[in-house]
Order: C-alpha cells, then sequence, then structure tokens
C-alpha cells in the first residue's frame, strides 16, 4: 500500500465500504504513514461537519399537515 | 338501512394506515431535506414529498413490510422529481461530468490548516448553497450519502446506477464541494490560502 492508492481509497474506508483485507491495509498505512493520517483526519472531518450541517433541517410542520389531511381526510 | 359489520375483519384500512405511519411517515424528514435539495426551492419540495406520500400510499401493498422503507421511499421521490423536472426543463443540464475537474483541497491546506477549522466557521446556509450548486447528479449522491448516511448499495439502488459509479461520483462530489467551500473560505478571509 502507497501513499496514491491510500488517499485513492480514502473516502471508501471512511464510508465503511472496503472488503477487510483493504481495509487492514489501509489502517496499517495510516498508522504508519503521519502525512496520510493528516489527510484522513482531514477528510473525517469534512464528512462529520457536512452531516451536521445538512441535518438540521426537517419537513415544516405545515407538510406534515397537509400529508396527513390529504392520506387520511384529516 | 341494517349496517352490519363483519365481525372477524379487522379493518385493513387501520391497518393499513398504521404500518404506513410507523415505516414510511417516519421519514418525512429524510424525504422533505433530499426533495429540497433536488427542486431547489421549499415549495416544491412540498410537492414532491406530497406527491410521494401519495404514490408511496397507493403502492403500499407492493412494498414489502419491515425492509427498507426509507429507501424504497426515496426511489419515488426520485423519479416522480425526474418526470416532473423533464416535463418543465425543454433544456435539461448538459453538464459533462467527466470534465468536471475537482481539486484536492487537503494538499492546499496542509500547511495553513491540516485540520480544517475553517470549515466550522461556514455556515448551514452557506454549505447548502455550494450543495445546490454542484451538478444534479453530484448533488443527490452527495446528499444521499453524506447527509442522509445511505449505502453506496442502497444508493445505486436509488439512482439505478452502478456501485462503482457511486464511487466516483461521490469521490468527485465531495472534492467538487470541499473546493467550493475551500473558495468561499479564503474570500472570506476565513484562511489566506496559497496565492494563485
Ligand atoms: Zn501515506
Amino acid at each position: 500500500m502507497n501513499c496514491r492508492e491510500c488517499v485513492e481509497h480514502l473516502y471508501e474506508f471512511l464510508d465503511r465500504e472496503l472488503t477487510p483485507e483493504l481495509e487492514r491495509e489501509i489502517r496499517e498505512h495510516l498508522e504508519d504513514c503521519p502525512p496520510c493520517g493528516e489527510q484522513y483526519d482531514f477528510e473525517e472531518l469534512f464528512l462529520k461537519f457536512l452531516r451536521a450541517r445538512c441535518r438540521t433541517q426537517g419537513a415544516p410542520a405545515e407538510l406534515k399537515k397537509r400529508v396527513l389531511r390529504e392520506l387520511f381526510g384529516e | 338501512m341494517a349496517n352490519t359489520p363483519s365481525p372477524d375483519v379487522s379493518p385493513p384500512v387501520d391497518e393499513k394506515r398504521a404500518s404506513f405511519e410507523r415505516e414510511a411517515l417516519v421519514h418525512l424528514d429524510v424525504l422533505y431535506r433530499v426533495a429540497l435539495r433536488l427542486s431547489g426551492n421549499p415549495s416544491d419540495a412540498d410537492d414532491l414529498v406530497q406527491e410521494t406520500m401519495l404514490k408511496a400510499y397507493r403502492a403500499w401493498d407492493q412494498y414489502e413490510k419491515g425492509t427498507n422503507a426509507k429507501a424504497w421511499l426515496l426511489t419515488i421521490l426520485r423519479h416522480a422529481f425526474i418526470n416532473e423536472y423533464r416535463r418543465r426543463t425543454r433544456h435539461p443540464e448538459t453538464v459533462d461530468l467527466d470534465k468536471i475537474e475537482p481539486y484536492a483541497v487537503f494538499p492546499e491546506v496542509q500547511d495553513e490548516d491540516p485540520q480544517g477549522a475553517f470549515f466550522d466557521r461556514i455556515v448551514d446556509d452557506e454549505v447548502l448553497r455550494a450543495i445546490d450548486q454542484l451538478p444534479v447528479a453530484f448533488r443527490e449522491t452527495l446528499v444521499l450519502s453524506d447527509v442522509e448516511g445511505m449505502s453506496y448499495q442502497e444508493i445505486a439502488g436509488i439512482l439505478d446506477i452502478p456501485v462503482g459509479t457511486v464511487k466516483s461520483r461521490l469521490f468527485r462530489a465531495r472534492q467538487l464541494l470541499q473546493g467550493k467551500l475551500y473558495d468561499y473560505a479564503v474570500e472570506m478571509g476565513y484562511i489566506k490560502g496559497s496565492p494563485a
């Protein structure tokens, strides 16, 4: 596992979408390679940031009422 | 006049309603967020969710209870969006996704802000605005994954594309979005950035 391969698979690693073998190879590389480790931290933080910023909004109460009214005549 | 209820048959409508509330209506927030990112405005998002719920309720017998209602509903929502979008737009988005060349942000900030502290200063609205500027194929993939936490397999099913395509779109969508947010942060002075 070299740095280029590691960075290429970084998102899949973060998304828990790799095979166990590849996942282990990446984890080992990250432990041994500070620059890739830093990039891992950066990308992880970015994904957490994204989720936090984009999930604050939910369906408006008015829409909920409208759906219920339309479906069940309430 | 005689009102003769059938005593042994449990009311199917109530059952249908109960299971729909339990498995489908609980995903209203997810559907609304995705609809809002797809359609770009609250009023179209409302209509899209409403239409999705009506279609879903009508087709509820075809849904295998206890499986993946969220993915099933999102598939309906996306079809409704595409139909509406095609009907309204005579000139659909003609972005050549392969020509978009995102650049990696991390090497740019590695020295000045490797921990990405500049992200913390960017507020919700700016992030959403940046997402809305992504080509729709990137936007929907990113929203399903990074906002709603769906797996590659689930996204592939919803968007009807191979898992490999999900992977590559997600990679480029994230890089593109990071690039936009980084440019914004530089513009706002949240980060100095490297001289061009
Ligand atoms: Zn490395």
